[in-house]
């Protein structure tokens, strides 16, 4: 059998490489090789800037996503606890109200009044704020999570539930307006850099803005700390071992005496925690408090960068390294897609073709390891 | 009279281990088989074959003249084999004539002939004196008459064998009568039938010829009249198993550590009371059915009781496993693959997962890993486990006796008082077996208490101190390691003392 | 009969569509008789028909335990794609429903092959298809709305025996899908596979084509429904008939098909589209701000797909193995 032997290394070559961590970082850097000679704004400094700055809040979102997918659940509810979070953020810290705009609406007169949002004033407005928006979340995750570990309903139906009803609260506080006035310290969270680069010539007394590259800013301190410490969390802790064996196999999980439900609670608080985080750092960006924050296709993003970095949908195989890299690929796929003149619904074609693409990778992926073994 | 079914040499081995070996035996039409054996002797397996379940490894079988190999149960179905499984298979949300129809609806002008179709269900159903309606879900019949439908079912598709596998477990005393009814009547009608049981006065009051399975083989048959139960039950024994149990090292003490009294479950168990004590051994034994397993399940918090109580080490119990597992209980349930292992995980993550918790600090929650390490390669030494790296070996790549040996090592971790162990040797292999034995009398020697339940008697004759034998849900004899004796044990396993 | 804890709540289970509909149509007749008039009730059949005749191919879907998220899109797309046929070839708009249903059909079967054959998920699947299929569709169009004939029109606002289009679309569909599923042996064997897949196997019945077979259908059905509709209105636009895929799966299982398949009938479907449309209707009848009737809506089908967990759960125990007999000391 001389002729099998080069072949069989070949598959076993392309195994490797469809089975090792670093799968999608390749990808993405094969992808970026491919498409830069057609696109050179791909690789021009402002553009790796935008394409930084998109990743780090789906970063967060897809963390949390994360590990729903651990547990062999998922969250299609995270969108809509964005849209809902921003809302209750920025009607509490809101330093002034428009009355035109919202005096109508059925958050105006208790949360929100001329004279800005509830917490307005207080010296910890905006650190309160963003725990009331981090509470909010966790109520929500922690009826999810009820519905499922308890009650037993399918987790993409009650989080598919869940969507309609938190997101068409997050347009029913507002009737669908935006809450603007947002305090300065709340918007800098967003936009705020700590570290710029500038790559013009040197010796000018006065650079222009424009060509000042936010490198290391707010929003990617935070998102990084929350990947370390769900890192950390995932594959560090009793928690995170708990929450991989109950995917890997849920009845032998409650045998030895995991506490399933309780870990299946918690794991979709931390999926609508992790969704309020980064509605703090999309509402900052904005600058107001947006209902429909994370509504719709964002739903795409989410998903597909969680289950391309290679955690599977068949739970208990999940680590933020491949979600990170899962996230990195799915901005530069956005990122470029923007460049050939698409509309939105072409964009979400191909998004929802690499979801499925993903998700075959998945099912491959799990036979090629059956196989292994 | 001509043979239905003849088994000429046939033999099943799975993975090398011979389940039926050399079988032959001739059947004559419109005759009825008592088939017997201990758990293990190869029944299921011979009879999966001839349902199309399981194919043979050697050997022939002729099925009215004719060479036989059916690849799949449709296939035997259609030869007019029926075969009533002890797990009915059936559509709960169809009714009668449907769940009999649904592989090949009647017509009548294009459409579904309903009314025909009925009628037929109906005559069928007066046939085994079932007095219900062909149009009722079946969902809705009591565990008796699902049973009977699985026989019109049988009926319905011209069987000309039938063969019934433990089919009176579920059923009330007025169930079984009826059902005896209308295997007397197909016995009349000239279909063949095989009735395998536990039960042996069923199968003495049934049958017109029995046939007894050892390990395998054919080792005895005969017409009933001739067969009494001490024949049955003396043939069934003497398995020549490569038997060999460590010594027990101590002596069991006389400290009571478990005590259950009265406890009840409808449907499940009756009014059991036991009792085992620090450093002792206490094999659960039964024929399949028998509701050990249920028990296990129920004292370890799984399953819920309705009556009773369980005390360890003087307290009630109470909650789940998680409560049980704090208080110092340890279960090996019998199916390792889908209760006991993570299958695509390592070794060393199958290991931690009961006992993660003791690994974690107490604030952070962070693993200590080195720690977690060092006694998970402890305890493989102490396991001797066959594994080349527990860090990054899933726990799949691992032989039967291995894996075993993961699950039980899972436990130790915790340093459980009381282990309760199921079918805990299972699909492993002989030196595997020994090793576990080894194990049993170590966790027994250091002061612990060990429930054994085995569908192996040799199993338990060789490594408890004392014998609870249970059937059908309750407990029926207890006997201590000097009075062990095959016979009577079994005999008290079938009711028959 | 003995009106035991358990009975009463069993009752509830069953009943619980039933019992929301009557207390839903008693709320709004009492804010209003007018809203119980025979005209406003048809108008509510009217409106209703297009989610009902959807829900009812996702019936067959969720009989055999799956689901299919793509309809919103498919109910876009395939009368489009009819639309662009009608416009180039001048074939009457009786003939193009025809042209949609076929192209509804073959959405299906692309679900279908990527479920079946390819076995991913089928939540994830139809997601995938959900986007992909509107994506088509706007860059068929260029994001332009497409505008019918005046003749489609004419088509959808027929009437016949004073009864709307719609309506007797409804009837059609009911009737048909009703037949299917209670009287043909393919009906039949869609509850087989959904209460026992391995069962149906061992049976000898071809599981997967069956399965097909029901996300075609569900295609079909939404294609049809979107025509329907779109007749109503005339203009298509990229936004027609999105997260429809809700309300029409909110439909069957409010209508007591149930999620983990085998059990549910077309006309519990039909029944749940119409509760739906009735609180819809009435939401805006009553004045209910129109920001707050999608959390009413919202409320409802959590509501019903816990009474559906609740059930199942119920179910797996009654079926559960036992190895003495229940009610007997012997």
């Amino acid at each position: 059998m001389a002729t099998a032997q080069p072949k069989k290394t070949l598959t076993g070559r392309i195994t490797e490489i469809l089975l090792s961590d670093y799968f999608v970082l390749y990808l993405s850097v094969a992808y970026v090789a491919v498409l830069a000679p057609f696109i050179p704004t791909l690789l021009a400094p402002e553009n790796f800037v935008n394409i930084l700055s998109n990743t780090w809040p789906l970063l967060i979102v897809a963390i949390g996503q994360t590990f729903v997918l651990a547990i062999a659940g998922i969250d299609l509810s995270q969108g809509a606890v964005i849209g809902l979070t921003s809302v209750v953020g920025a009607m509490l810290i809101a330093v002034g109200g428009n009355p035109v705009v919202l005096g109508g609406a059925p958050l105006w007169g208790i949360f929100l009044t001329e004279q800005g949002g509830l917490l307005n004033g207080l010296t910890l407005a905006v650190p309160l704020g963003i725990l009331m928006m981090v509470l909010t979340a966790a109520l929500i995750g922690a009826l999810n999570g009820y519905a499922v570990a308890v009650i037993g309903m399918p987790a993409f139906m009650t989080t598919l539930v869940t969507m309609l009803i938190i997101g068409a609260l997050a347009i029913y506080l507002p009737l669908s307006y935006n809450i603007e006035q947002l305090p300065e310290s709340f918007i800098k969270l967003g936009k705020g850099d700590l570290i710029s680069l500038y790559f013009g010539a040197k010796g000018e007394s006065q650079i222009p803005r424009k060509i000042i590259y936010s490198f290391i800013t707010y929003p990617m301190v935070l998102s990084l700390s929350v990947a370390f410490f769900a890192h950390v969390l995932l594959n560090r802790t009793v928690f995170g071992r708990q929450v991989l064996a109950i995917g890997a196999n849920r009845k032998a999980a409650e045998i030895s005496g995991i506490p399933v439900r309780r870990i299946i609670i918690l794991v979709f608080m931390i999926s609508a925690v992790c969704a309020a985080l980064a509605s703090v750092l999309y509402s900052a960006r904005l600058g107001s408090g947006r209902p429909t924050l994370g509504a719709g296709t964002f739903l795409l993003d989410i998903i597909g960068a969680a289950v391309i970095g290679g955690t599977s949908l068949f739970g208990g195989k999940a680590k933020i390294k491949w979600t990170f890299f899962g996230v990195i690929f799915f901005v530069l796929l956005s990122n470029s897609l923007n460049y050939m003149n698409l509309t939105a619904f072409q964009v979400d074609m191909v998004k929802g073709v690499v979801i499925a693409g993903a998700a075959f990778l998945d099912v491959w992926r799990t036979r090629l390891l059956r196989e292994l073994t | 009279m001509t043979a239905i079914l003849e088994f000429k040499q046939l033999s099943k081995a799975w993975f090398g281990v011979p389940a039926v070996s050399d079988f032959t035996l001739s059947i004559a039409a419109g005759a009825l088989l008592g088939f017997i054996g201990q758990n293990g002797a190869g029944k299921s397996t011979l009879m999966n074959m001839v349902g199309g379940i399981v194919m043979p490894t050697s050997g022939d079988m002729i099925w009215r003249g004719q060479s036989f190999k059916p690849a799949n149960p449709a296939e035997a179905r259609k030869a007019g084999i029926g075969f009533i499984h002890q797990e009915l298979n059936l559509f709960s949300n169809l009714s009668i004539a449907e769940n009999l129809y649904i592989d090949g609806f009647p017509r009548k002008r294009g459409m579904i002939d309903w009314s025909g179709m009925n009628q037929r269900t109906a005559s069928l159903l007066k046939r085994l004196a079932l007095d219900v309606d062909p149009s009722l879900q079946v969902g809705r019949l009591s565990p008796g008459e699902r049973q009977l439908v699985e026989i019109a079912k049988a009926l319905h598709n011209e069987a000309n064998l039938i063969i019934f596998d433990e089919p009176t477990t579920s059923l009330t005393p007025r169930e079984v009568s009826r059902l005896f009814e209308t295997i007397e009547s197909l016995r009349k009608g000239a279909t063949t039938i095989i009735y395998i049981s536990h039960i042996l006065g069923d199968v003495r009051k049934l049958s017109d010829q029995v046939v007894v399975m050892r390990d395998g083989r054919l080792v005895d048959s005969g017409m009933t009249a001739d067969f009494s139960i001490k024949r049955m039950i003396g043939s069934m024994i003497g398995r020549e198993l490569a038997g060999m149990y460590p010594p027990r090292s101590m002596p069991p003490g006389t400290e009571t550590m478990l005590e259950i009294e009265n406890l009840s479950q409808p449907g499940v168990i009756e009014a059991i009371s036991l009792r085992a004590h620090k450093g002792e051994v206490v094999g659960l034994f039964g024929l399949l059915g028998a509701g050990r397993s249920e028990l296990a399940r129920i004292i370890f918090g799984i399953d819920p009781h309705s009556a009773g109580t369980i005390t360890f080490n003087g307290k009630i119990l109470k909650g789940g496993p998680r409560e049980r597992i704090a208080q110092g209980m340890a279960f090996v349930t019998e199916n390792r693959r889908e209760e006991g292992l993570m299958l695509d995980q390592s070794i060393e993550e199958n290991l931690a997962l009961a006992s993660i918790e003791k690994f974690g600090a107490a604030v952070t929650g962070m693993v200590d890993e080195g720690r977690l390490s060092q006694r998970a390669q402890q305890l493989s030494h102490e396991l001797q486990l066959k594994a080349a790296n527990i860090h990054l070996q899933s726990a799949k790549s691992l032989s039967g006796g291995n894996q075993q040996k993961v699950v039980i090592g899972k436990w130790k971790m915790n340093e459980p008082q009381l282990f309760i162990l199921d079918e805990p040797t299972r699909g492993v292999d002989v030196g595997a077996k020994y090793e576990i034995y080894s194990l049993i009398d170590r966790m027994a020697a250091s002061g612990g208490t060990v429930l054994l339940i085995s569908s192996e008697l040799e199993e338990v004759m060789g490594m408890a101190d004392r014998i609870v034998v249970m059937n059908r849900g309750e407990v029926v004899g207890e006997v201590s390691r000097k009075d062990f004796d095959e016979a009577k044990i079994l005999a008290m396993a079938f009711r028959e003392v | 009969m003995n009106l035991s804890k358990d009975s009463i709540s069993n009752f509830i289970l069953k009943n619980a569509t039933y019992l929301i509909f009557a207390a839903v149509l008693l709320y709004f007749g009492l804010q209003s008789a007018h809203f119980l008039s025979v005209e406003s009730l048809g108008n509510i059949v009217k409106q209703g028909a297009f989610v009902g005749i959807a829900a009812i191919g996702m019936t067959f879907v969720l009989l055999i335990a799956g689901i299919d998220l793509s309809v919103g899109s498919v109910i876009y797309l395939a009368p489009l794609v009819a639309g662009l046929v009608m416009q180039n070839t001048g074939i009457p708009p009786v003939l193009g429903l025809f042209v949609a249903l076929a192209m509804g059909l073959l959405l299906g079967a692309l679900n279908a092959l990527l479920i079946v054959k390819l076995r991913i998920i089928p939540f994830i699947v139809t997601l995938a298809t959900l986007f992909f299929f509107r994506g088509f569709g706007v860059w068929l169009t260029d994001s332009v709305p497409f505008d019918f004939e005046p003749s489609f029109l004419a088509f959808g606002s027929a009437s016949v025996l004073a009864i709307p289009l719609p309506i007797w679309a409804l009837a059609f569909v009911t009737a048909v899908a009703h037949f299917i599923l209670a009287y043909t042996g393919f009906g039949r064997q869609i509850y087989a596979v959904g209460n026992n897949p391995e069962g149906a196997r061992k049976a000898g019945l071809s599981v997967e084509w069956i399965q097909a077979r029901c996300y075609i259908i569900c295609s079909g059905c939404a294609a049809v429904a979107g025509y329907i509709w779109i007749a109503q209105i005339g203009r298509l636009d990229a936004g027609f008939g999105q997260g429809k895929e809700f309300d029409v799966i909110a439909a069957a299982v409010l209508g007591g098909v149930s999620l983990f398949g085998g059990s549910g009938a077309a006309i519990g479907a039909v029944i749940g589209a119409l509760l739906i449309q009735t609180v819809t209707t009435g939401l805006s009848f009553t004045g209910v701000n129109l920001y707050a009737q999608p959390i009413v809506q919202g409320i409802i089908i959590f509501f019903a797909v816990f009474v559906d967990g609740v059930r199942g759960k119920r179910v797996a125990a009654l079926l559960k193995r036992t190895i003495r007999p229940l009610n007997s000391t012997s």
